[in-house]
């Protein structure tokens, strides 16, 4: 084999192209959990104010509609699809995975997703024109389509974790993918999000209603629903944390938990006495307050968990057989993929991907440098900023800003050679693919040995997390 | 490196899940969904802003600059989700294209997105303002949502081409033999090609307010002389947008590349007769009432719109089949339940559950005060709650299933 069907690389310096995806995904997470969580209290509402004639609660559902149609389908349609341009530019090959084994079920959300556009439209505008029982089956039938592309999604995220067993890699069915051990665990916690954030968007709405009869009865209907969602979240997080792989549970125990448990037990708090708090005191529900509140828990509450379930894929991006640097990492017979690892250890980087310049396929004295720096890119970027201070995982300070080529050269030689630490890819080279990244790793950390941000501890740095104390 | 080996190993090792042409016709077909509204939104945008600019000749003209404002924010949602299927389908087949000009254009492909989202809110802001006696300066949110709309259009176009010149992407990657990761470049317009399908918006948005005059007029509360304005404008827009797309169209034809064999192709001339008949059908009689100022135009020019699908499709495969790639050698490895279940969603949720929707739409919007359903579109909403009820019931029951299967055998 002399070439590997790799693409080539786009790297935003500083935040790395992971942090892009990162920034768009929690958009549309919370743009579109909010409008499912939302497609379901408008469909409760509606029919508790079509039995209690009370048509009064239809002008909360008209006005909560309006600002989802610009906060979720506006912001939430095109971060959708964002998504995917930023994990093509970003992880092209990982892209491509989840399409050609999910282009089926992707299409068939697809078709719910047009379906639902057409519904929000609508049912915010035939509220009021159309007879009310007719408005109601639109409203019920939104939020049953709204939840099913819900459905579809889950099962391709937590694919992207791992299929949970050994049929899918057989198979290659595109259902042992689908129904992995994660699917429900992740359908689950999604689900109960999507009612704390419809409700906390509610508040909101809410807070604008004029009638204070009207504030509390909405109030005072949103806010348990909120609290039991996010009950059900809560424990289906936990069962989420069971199923996931053994490479998951070491990246959350040594990485995630230590930085954001705290954070994330602080929002579940906030959230709720926010919540019992509004069903409390409906009256004192205001805007600025319910405002601040959604932004804080949006962003300290989503941030942190879509940031751990990325991280805690690593190094894979895909189903655990396709590494974050567009490497596949494993044999699956059931499609008739076979591994890289071992043809990249044969030939390396250089030969194999067809977008290296030519005078760059051959590490030389004159050219190890450029060559290192290309390298590192396209084994290292998808995962780390390669600028010191870069806030995704950044190079320099993984390896404690070391100048030692050496050194650097014998963790490349080590833990990452044989795939000894959990959470990184094995990434075997050629020799001289080795020394040309040390030597390009060393030239970054030397621009910052006059004042490093903190002190040196290679040792510590290259040292499998299992050694560590 | 032979470039054509090279995309044929940038395919994906897992194969398609169903014969490539399937996906090749949806790719067809769904990008005429999506264009159409694409030229819906930009032309009513575009005829929204000069209506608005133009409110002290007449109230008709405000009338149809808040219409119009109202059309423009609805069709963008639809041209954004209808844009996902063409996408989706054409990553199937044409993956190593279309990945490998995004990755060269990173920067434009993300920047899609914030501008889009710019647009959108930009929009948001002048319908909400745009009212009887609203101030001159809110065009300026129009004007912005405008041409960053028109730029959107300009990064897909650049995208797609891009993905047509494959022998071109190491030069633009690595200009001298030094790589550029920063993606920081749009490197391809054919701006004939831009010109000629943004242009389209032009003779589209007459021949929706050709269709609008036929819709409303079962109204008693849309006055005769009001869709007569419409009526007219209509046609005058399409006959003139029609005539004067034959232009960038010919241009277009006249830089297609030489020994190609595209410009002796059929249907690129296909596409200007037809340019030429819509614009001639489109001058026809004042005073006639059926041929011109119903849905026929429309259809029409939907026609049209899926000859240039088809003729986007020949040119990328004129463009890519002498290098070596074709579709048709794409590894297949059919995935029967999945298929199942596209083709069962899109006929019983995009059928049943869309078409409610849509019925009820239609019906609502030519009915004067409250509507209420007949029987068999009462029917029709049970039917649609019905089979969401099903689909997910089954969905979640062959999961389990699964699930257990895989778990415990």
């Amino acid at each position: 084999m002399d070439m590997l069907g790799m693409y080539p690389t786009f790297y935003v310096p500083g935040i790395g192209t992971a942090w892009v995806m990162g920034i768009i995904g929690v958009i549309h997470v919370v743009a579109s959990h909010t409008s499912v969580g939302a497609s379901f209290l408008f469909a409760l509402l509606e029919t508790r104010a079509w039995r209690e004639k009370k048509p009064e609660l239809l002008v909360f559902i008209k006005q909560y509609g309006m600002f989802l149609l610009v906060f979720s389908y506006i912001i939430g349609s095109i971060t959708g699809p964002g998504i995917w341009y930023a994990i093509t530019v970003a992880s092209p090959r990982g892209v491509s995975g989840l399409i050609h084994n999910f282009v089926w079920v992707w299409a068939s959300e697809w078709v719910y997703f047009t379906v639902e556009v057409i519904g929000v439209y609508a049912l915010v505008y035939l509220l009021g024109k159309i007879d009310p029982k007719t408005h109601l089956k639109l409203t019920w039938s939104f939020a049953l389509a709204s939840w099913a592309t819900m459905l579809l999604i889950v099962g391709i995220l937590s694919f992207m974790m791992w299929p949970g067993n050994d049929r899918w890699y057989r198979t290659g069915a595109t259902s042992d993918a689908f129904f992995n051990v994660n699917f429900f665990a992740q359908l689950g916690t999604r689900t109960g999000a999507m009612f704390v954030m419809a409700a906390l968007v509610g508040l909101l709405v809410a807070s604008r209603l004029k009638d204070a009869a009207l504030r509390r009865s909405v109030v005072r209907f949103l806010a348990p629903i909120g609290l039991l969602g996010g009950l059900f979240a809560v424990l289906m997080f936990l069962y989420y944390l069971r199923t996931l792989p053994s490479n998951a549970i070491v990246m959350l125990n040594t990485h995630l938990l230590p930085v954001y448990a705290k954070a994330m037990v602080e929002v579940f708090t906030v959230a709720t006495l926010w919540l019992l708090f509004a069903w409390w005191r409906p009256h004192q529900v205001y805007t600025s307050l319910a405002l601040a509140m959604f932004a804080f828990i949006a962003v300290f509450g989503v941030w942190p968990e879509e940031r751990m379930r990325e991280s805690m894929r690593k190094p894979y991006v895909a189903g655990q057989y396709i590494y974050g640097n567009q490497v596949i990492a494993r044999d699956v017979p059931g499609k008739g993929i076979a591994s890289e690892v071992d043809t990249v250890a044969a030939h390396g980087l250089l030969k194999l991907n067809p977008f290296v310049p030519t005078q760059l396929r051959q590490v030389t004295d004159a050219n190890e440098l450029e060559a290192g720096k290309l390298l590192t890119k396209m084994a290292c970027a998808n995962c780390h900023s390669l600028e010191p201070g870069g806030p995704l995982r950044n190079l320099p300070a993984k390896l404690h800003y070391a100048t030692d080529e050496d050194m650097i050269a014998a963790f490349l030689r080590g833990p990452l050679k044989y795939g000894s630490q959990p959470y990184m890819p094995r990434i075997d080279l050629p020799d001289d693919e080795v020394r040309a990244i040390a030597r390009y790793l060393a030239a970054v950390d030397r621009t910052q040995t006059a004042n490093p941000p903190s002190g040196p501890q290679p040792l510590a740095a290259i040292q499998p997390v299992s050694m560590r104390k | 490196m032979d470039i054509g080996t090279v995309m044929n190993t940038m395919r994906d090792p897992a194969g398609v899940p169903a014969q490539p042409v399937v996906f090749q016709i949806l790719m067809v077909l769904t990008w005429v969904l999506h264009i159409e509204f694409v030229h819906l939104a930009l032309g009513a945008a575009g005829l929204a802003i000069f209506a608005f600019h133009r409110r002290r000749h007449g109230p008709h003209w405000e009338r149809l600059s808040l219409a119009l404002t109202k059309v423009a924010k609805v069709a963008v949602s639809l041209l954004i989700v209808l844009g996902v299927g063409p996408l989706l389908f054409t990553q199937v087949i044409y993956d190593p294209q279309w990945y490998t000009s995004n990755v060269l254009s990173g920067r434009w492909a993300i920047a899609f997105i914030f501008t889009l989202i710019v647009a959108y809110c930009c929009w948001f802001a002048f319908y909400h303002a745009n009212r009887a006696g609203a101030r001159r300066y809110i065009g300026v949110y129009a004007w912005i949502a405008l041409v960053l709309f028109c730029l959107d259009g300009l990064i897909m176009h650049a995208l797609s081409y891009q993905a047509l010149l494959p022998q071109q992407w190491m030069n633009w990657y690595a200009p001298g033999g030094v790589v550029d990761t920063r993606g920081a470049a749009l490197h391809a317009i054919q701006w004939p090609r831009y010109v000629f399908i943004m242009g389209l918006s032009v003779p589209g948005i007459g021949l929706f307010l050709i269709a609008y005059a036929r819709y409303f007029a079962v109204r008693a509360d849309y006055e005769a002389t009001w869709l007569d304005f419409v009526r007219m404008l209509g046609r005058r827009l399409a006959r003139w947008g029609f005539a004067l797309s034959i232009i960038p169209m010919l241009a277009w034809q006249a830089v297609l590349p030489v020994g190609s064999g595209l410009l002796s192709d059929p249907i690129g001339w296909l596409i200007v007769a037809i340019l030429a008949a819509m614009a001639l059908w489109m001058r026809g009689d004042k005073d006639a009432k059926d041929a011109t100022h119903g849905y026929l135009p429309l259809a029409g020019g939907v026609a049209l719109l899926g000859v240039l699908a088809i003729w986007r499709e020949v040119i990328r495969v004129h463009y890519l089949r002498p290098l070596g790639y074709d579709i048709q050698t794409y590894k297949v490895q059919v995935d029967w339940p999945s298929t199942v279940l596209f083709f069962a969603t899109l006929a019983g949720i995009g059928g049943l559950v869309g078409g409610f929707y849509l019925l009820l739409l239609y019906r609502s919007g030519r009915t004067q005060g409250l509507y209420t359903a007949d029987r068999s579109v009462s029917r029709m909403g049970t039917g649609a709650v019905a089979v969401l009820g099903v689909w997910i019931a089954v969905f979640l029951a062959y999961g389990i299933a699964i699930s257990v299967r895989d778990t415990f055998y």
